[in-house]
């Protein structure tokens, strides 16, 4: 479904990402951890051009993102995205936020486009807000909203960028819990996430990254019982 | 990225630009096309009764000795006649630059002006008199001494109170309704006018008297103006010698030439609102007039300012440049020299003879853009990143995501900004009366020339422009709501 192969990204000279090679298949559920500044978001962010990769090569589902034919913003279609601070429209109802792509961008008509929307604001357990603007919510209630708006585009893949680490403690499980059903439904997805309890029960591969570099790929039981590298050791005692 | 970037930006600029000007052009083009009869275009300046003025109490008309001197010359020669309004100091220019064929408007043959437009024989001589309070009554050149002394800028009277010997000083203002309040407030002690306006300024306010002066034998009288070498003046020049010999000049001059009026009946108050009788109407029609003109570049501004705030942020490096030149010339200089110029310069330029209101529109829109551009930028800027990051994890396109996600956002933030430019906007299109739109201050000028008194139509229009900005500040206080809903 994705493969990446020796992504570089750097910043005049700061080099943040530093020769990445992975595959992640159909269906699988990554989730990627590392001491902060690792390059873990940047990794993410390059995945749907986000940011532009100094160097290597991304592809999608066999279209070459890198490539300067690429269609983007067709491509981005396909890659749903959650960002840590939501990013809804603020000018928007919860509605409006969700149903603004598919009809804008894709061309759903508005009534099945709404239908939709509400479908899956049950699914995240949100339907009686449809018509609340943003700020109206919580940010638990405003991330399930995102996590909404991504899935309206029917995406293939999602990716999922710090979700709940700007969310007061007690909103963190029921973000958590809808992005668990999620993966249980199949659904390809990349997550940055600092919650190690999560990723070892949603995950189906932990990518551990420092300094730019994929350090290991491994399941979350071999990951989390038996760490191959002295600096993945040395971060597992820090956070566990 | 940048190349479709490019691409969004520079057709909104096209379209927006054609959307603007195509169906103007278009509608002006018609115009110009049918013609039956020959018309010929006179410039002049209606604030000079009895030889010319707006007849502001009826249909405002321009009317006066002038203007029936003039049709009585082309009924004879067999043209139309169109008359275009401008600024006395305007005139001249107009006739260089080819907007009007010729000009009356009370104009003194003197040598200085032969220099720059030919004049026909003159139609008449006017006579000097000394406009002062009644308890001054100033008779002769020599009791001027040590006073100071008022006429109006660019007029004849202008080179006699100049040469008055032993003044103490020479003011000169704009307009006859200035020379009154300067010397009801003793700021002039009197002021050289001629006599035919002289009647009438005594008539209105009763505290002036006005004395005549000795005939002045070098005086090149009230003449015709056209452009140097122009084919109309010998063809005057006959009609007006016909004029002469059977008499009809000397019954129009009857007809206009106001009586002296001896028993008084002018208001001594300072400030007396019935003078503004029967002129209100006339004043009100100048809102319809300010509004539209404040809407069209209100407009421009708005649009053209957005797509040079999207120029400055594009990263693209010609278009950065332009609308930086851009916002830089058009706020470095001054926006009466921009609207002289874009009103006078474009039918020389381009052939295209250039409405004033639409010149007026141009110049203000075009300005406006070069200062909301930066406030549009600031507001863009001021919209979080993440929004823009958002947008374009969905997928949306770079125009769409402009329009709908982060202009609404940065409209509600710079919309006080917006109001501020709005209300700037109101005020300063009391600018556009130098070429001529009758506008709401136009229109004021011209009732102040009408009446021979300075404050009523200043302080009604004053008034009216108030309620103009209070009406714009709560309709965008209601918008501002609605944009705050989602707060």
């Amino acid at each position: 479904m994705i493969k990446v192969q020796k992504l570089t990204k750097s910043y005049g000279k700061h080099q943040v990402l530093n020769g990445i090679s992975t595959t992640v298949n159909k269906g699988e559920v990554v989730a990627i951890i590392g001491p902060s500044g690792s390059g873990k978001s940047t990794f993410l962010r390059c995945l749907n051009l986000l940011e532009v990769p100094t160097s290597g090569t991304i592809t999608i589902a066999d279209q070459e993102l890198t490539s300067p034919k690429a269609d983007v913003a067709k491509i981005r279609q396909h890659i749903g995205m959650v960002f840590q601070h939501f990013h809804l429209f603020p000018h928007m109802t919860v509605m409006e936020n969700i149903i603004f792509a598919p009809t804008q961008v894709k061309g759903i008509p508005l009534e099945q486009a709404k239908a939709k929307a509400m479908e899956l604001l049950t699914k995240v357990g949100l339907a009686d807000k449809a018509s609340s603007y943003p700020s109206k919510l919580s940010g638990g209630q405003k991330q399930r909203v995102a996590i909404a708006r991504s899935l309206a585009m029917e995406p293939e893949i999602m990716l999922f960028d710090e979700p709940t680490s700007a969310l007061d403690p007690e909103m963190v499980k029921e973000v958590l819990n809808v992005i668990k059903d999620l993966a249980d439904s199949g659904m390809t997805m990349l997550i940055v996430t600092h919650e190690m309890k999560f990723a070892r029960e949603a995950a189906d591969t932990i990518y551990f990254l420092d300094q730019g570099k994929l350090i290991e790929s491994a399941s979350p039981d071999q990951f989390f019982t038996n760490p191959q590298s002295e600096r993945a050791i040395r971060f597992l005692e820090q956070v566990l | 990225m940048n190349k479709q970037k490019l691409y969004y930006v520079s057709m909104l600029a096209l379209v927006l630009l054609f959307a603007l000007f195509g169906p103007v052009c278009s509608v002006y083009a018609q115009e110009a096309t049918d013609q039956p009869k020959k018309t010929l275009i006179m410039g002049t300046s209606p604030d000079f009764p009895p030889y010319e003025s707006v007849d502001a109490k009826n249909n405002g008309e321009i009317i006066g000795l002038d203007i029936d001197i003039a049709k009585t010359i082309l009924d004879e020669l067999g043209y139309e006649l169109q008359i275009q309004s401008m600024d006395f100091s305007g005139l001249i220019a107009a006739l260089q630059t080819g907007r009007v064929d010729f000009v009356m408007s009370g104009m003194s043959a003197t040598e200085d002006r032969k220099k720059s437009v030919d004049f026909s024989d003159p139609y008449y001589f006017a006579r000097n008199t000394i406009v002062s309070k009644a308890d001054n009554n100033f008779d002769t050149i020599e009791s001027l001494e040590g006073h100071v002394i008022g006429a109006q800028l660019g007029s004849v009277q202008e080179a006699v109170a100049n040469q008055v010997p032993g003044a103490s000083q020479v003011r000169k203002l704009n307009k006859i309704a200035d020379l009154i309040q300067e010397i009801n407030s003793n700021r002039i002690n009197a002021a050289i006018v001629e006599d035919a306006v002289a009647v009438e300024m005594t008539n209105s306010n009763a505290g002036l008297v006005m004395n005549f002066l000795p005939a002045d034998e070098n005086d090149g009288g009230y003449a015709i103006a056209f452009p140097k070498g122009s084919p109309y003046v010998d063809e005057f020049n006959t009609v007006i010698a016909q004029m002469k010999e059977s008499g009809k000049l000397d019954e129009l001059l009857q007809q206009w030439f106001p009586e002296p009026n001896t028993n008084k009946s002018a208001s001594n108050a300072l400030i007396d609102f019935r003078v503004l009788e029967g002129y209100v109407p006339y004043i009100m029609k100048g809102v319809g007039v300010t509004l539209l003109f404040t809407l069209v570049s209100a407009l421009l501004g708005l649009i053209l300012g957005s797509v040079l705030s999207l120029f400055k942020i594009s990263g693209i490096k010609p278009l950065m440049w332009f609308a930086t030149g851009y916002t830089s010339i058009f706020r470095g200089t001054p926006l009466l020299v921009q609207l002289t110029l874009i009103y006078y310069a474009t039918p020389q330029l381009t052939g295209y003879d250039i409405p004033a209101l639409l010149a007026a529109g141009l110049a203000f829109g075009l300005n406006s853009a070069a200062y909301l551009s930066e406030t549009i930028r600031a507001g863009i800027m001021a919209v979080d990143k993440g929004q823009q990051e958002a947008a374009m994890a969905l997928g949306i396109p770079y125009r769409k995501m402009m329009i709908s996600i982060i202009f609404p956002q940065a409209l509600r933030n710079i919309l006080p900004a917006l109001v501020n430019e709005c209300v700037a906007l109101i005020k300063e299109s009391s600018l556009v009366s130098v070429i001529g739109v009758a506008d709401l201050m136009r229109r004021a000028d011209i009732v102040r020339a009408d009446t021979f008194r300075s404050f009523e139509a200043l302080l009604l229009v004053a008034a009216i422009y108030y309620v103009l900005v209070l009406i714009l500040t709560s309709l965008a206080r209601m918008l501002e709501r609605r944009l705050r809903r989602g707060d």
